[in-house]
């Protein structure tokens, strides 16, 4: 099995190829700041992360990101529009209670959105649905249903559907394999693990 | 006088005093800044030989740039950390925050804090002795506002040698001091550490100011400000006290300190409580609850370390205090900060919520400032950032004490 501190880093990079140079990046949920770091490093970007919790803000404190503690739209809602070049909300979609919302109002304070979530629809997934009649367990989702934060699976399927019908642009996609590393050559609800997408209005 | 290194031959006693602990400041002595030059207040008025009494821990570096400001708040002054006597009760207010090893590391910065201009704990106030008069000052002491504090202590730190602030920091009003110092000295103030504090003084926070202020003006020793020095609107400081520090707490840290605890529960006996019992019950407006005798007892003890004019003075300074107002808004005040900021709101505070915490944060990142918001979860009210509590040390610690640039570790 793929270890899930190389999967970050390959996440990482490919955000880190979208992103331009010096630009003005909100990560929403940012957790303890290692993507906002990275992208400080290697794209000097002026960084802004949101998260709920008090330690991850202090993570990232301590580790020169600026953050803020809060609820996303809410922090989202008091920023002019256009305020930042991209929001980055990586494997956090699956989390929200409101998506649409939350990709609205970041399609409204960013020119560019950048989303990547586990592929629900991922046929390993499936399986674990049909063969087993279990919650779908992987490197990412490790804990079982009991232990686990309230879900809202996503697709490829899914989310490419919604795109098009709220007019929204997919400028840029990445699909990868289970490995998250292959490019998917094909048929990426049932074969991608892990989707990101570039969007813009 | 003994020398030092022979005074303490016999073996320490089982429990260490906390002055000896490896990480407090021990013993300290305050210091007198006299400003050479006639002090300008923003009002135009001018001040002579204007004293500013301040408390140093640490050691000022080479390069003259590892210094902390520390900003107190209404009530403070400048004892913020370490001792005077062996005899004190209490260390300095903000003693669990800084010393060697802990959130403000005096191994490693130079901590200056100083009592505010107007206040009563050796800085010029409406108290001190007007040389041209030999009259204190009372009313004729000219008026305050939050930026003569900032400009003061700007002075002080010059004349300390101070190249540049590493950080300042404040609650409460000395959060509106450390804003503002990054605002007026942009080029001077690297961090800026602001808690449960406020841009824009509330109709809330005026309200409650301005019972403190009636409960002093409306005791007849008040004499328009010209009581001596032994007597005073005691009864009405006392008043004014009790009524803030309620506003300091919460409802359930006074119910989890207080509840309906009554001094008769603790003082009578149980058959003289049953005889009372069956007595007809007469109104009884004595003390009753332990809540009264605490608030009784913070009236007391705050009467005789405060003055009434200073109070007057500074709670219309915290008025006065408005942001928005001053620099057209928010965005304007912050646009000159060069400051890397913090901005830290405490949940159950309601004097200055996490609302206008977060408000302060917000403007600073709209203003494209490098600017973070913490909130941590307490139930002490405004006090909370006071609070011994590790998460907030750690917070502090991780602002402060950060390498400029970090190497990246994949390992998490």
């Amino acid at each position: 099995m793929t270890q899930p501190v190389e999967k970050r880093t390959v996440d990482m990079q490919i955000i880190g190829d979208w992103v331009e140079p010096h630009t003005r990046v909100l990560d929403l949920g940012c957790g303890r700041g290692e993507l906002l770091d990275y992208l400080v490093q290697t794209k000097h970007v002026s960084a802004l992360g949101v998260d709920l919790d008090f330690a991850k803000i202090t993570a990232c404190v301590h580790r020169g990101v600026p953050a803020y503690q809060g609820d996303m739209i809410a922090c989202m809602a008091s920023f002019p529009a256009r305020h930042f070049d991209r929001v980055i909300c990586s494997r956090t979609v699956q989390e929200l209670h409101a998506p649409a919302t939350v990709i609205a109002e970041a399609l409204r304070v960013a020119r560019s959105v950048t989303v990547g979530f586990v592929n629900h629809g991922f046929w390993k997934n499936r399986l674990d649905l049909l063969v087993r009649g279990r919650k779908a367990r992987n490197a990412v989702y490790t804990t079982a249903w009991a232990e686990s934060r309230p879900a809202n699976p996503v697709s490829v399927a899914d989310f490419e559907d919604f795109c098009a019908a709220e007019g929204i642009r997919i400028t840029r996609r990445a699909h990868l394999l289970g490995d998250w590393k292959t490019p998917c050559p094909a048929l990426p609800n049932l074969l991608a693990g892990y989707a990101l997408y570039d969007l813009t209005r | 006088m003994t020398d030092e290194n022979q005074a303490n031959p016999s073996p320490a006693p089982a429990s260490a005093p906390p002055y000896l602990a490896d990480d407090d400041v021990g013993f300290v002595a305050p210091h007198d800044f006299v400003c050479p030059h006639p002090f300008t207040f923003k009002n135009g008025q001018q001040l002579t030989g204007l004293t500013l009494r301040y408390e140093t821990y640490g050691t000022l570096n080479a390069t003259r740039d590892n210094a902390v400001l520390i900003c107190h708040a209404l009530s403070g002054n400048h004892h913020a950390a370490g001792w005077h006597t062996p005899d004190d009760k209490k260390p300095g207010w903000w003693n669990n925050l800084i010393g060697p090893g802990k959130a403000v590391d005096t191994r490693r910065f130079f901590v200056i804090c100083a009592n505010v201009p107007g206040g009563c704990s050796g800085s010029t106030g409406p108290s001190s002795i007007n040389p041209a008069t030999n009259e204190a000052y009372g009313l004729r002491f000219p008026a305050l506002t939050i930026l003569d504090m900032v400009r003061a202590q700007k002075l002080l730190l010059d004349h300390l040698g101070v190249a540049e602030l590493h950080t300042v920091i404040g609650g409460s009003m000395g959060g509106m001091t450390a804003m503002l110092f990054a605002i007026e000295f942009p080029r001077f103030t690297r961090r800026l550490l602001a808690m449960a504090t406020t841009a824009r003084e509330g109709a809330q926070a005026i309200a409650f100011n301005e019972v403190g202020r009636q409960a002093i003006m409306q005791d007849p020793a008040w004499l328009n400000g010209d009581y001596t020095r032994e007597g005073g609107p005691r009864v009405g400081l006392a008043i004014a006290r009790m009524m803030a520090h309620i506003t300091y707490l919460s409802d359930a840290s006074m119910d989890r300190k207080f509840g309906r605890r009554t001094i008769q529960s603790r003082e009578q006996s149980p058959q003289l409580r049953t005889e009372l019992a069956q007595q007809p019950a007469a109104a009884d407006f004595n003390l009753q609850f332990e809540v009264e005798s605490y608030l009784r007892h913070q009236g007391q003890t705050f009467i005789n370390r405060f003055d009434a004019n200073s109070y007057l003075y500074i709670t219309r300074a915290l008025d006065q205090f408005d942001l928005d107002h001053a620099y057209g808004s928010l965005e304007n005040a912050f646009a000159p900060v060069l400051a890397e900021s913090l901005v830290v709101g405490f949940t159950s505070d309601w004097l200055f919520p996490p609302e206008q915490n977060r408000q302060i944060a917000q403007a600073l990142l709209r203003a494209g400032k490098r600017a973070s918001y913490a909130e941590l979860a307490t139930d002490l009210g405004h006090d909370s950032f006071l609070l011994e509590s590790e998460e907030l040390y750690a917070l502090i610690r991780g602002f402060l004490e950060r390498a400029p640039a970090q190497t990246l570790d994949f390992a998490i």
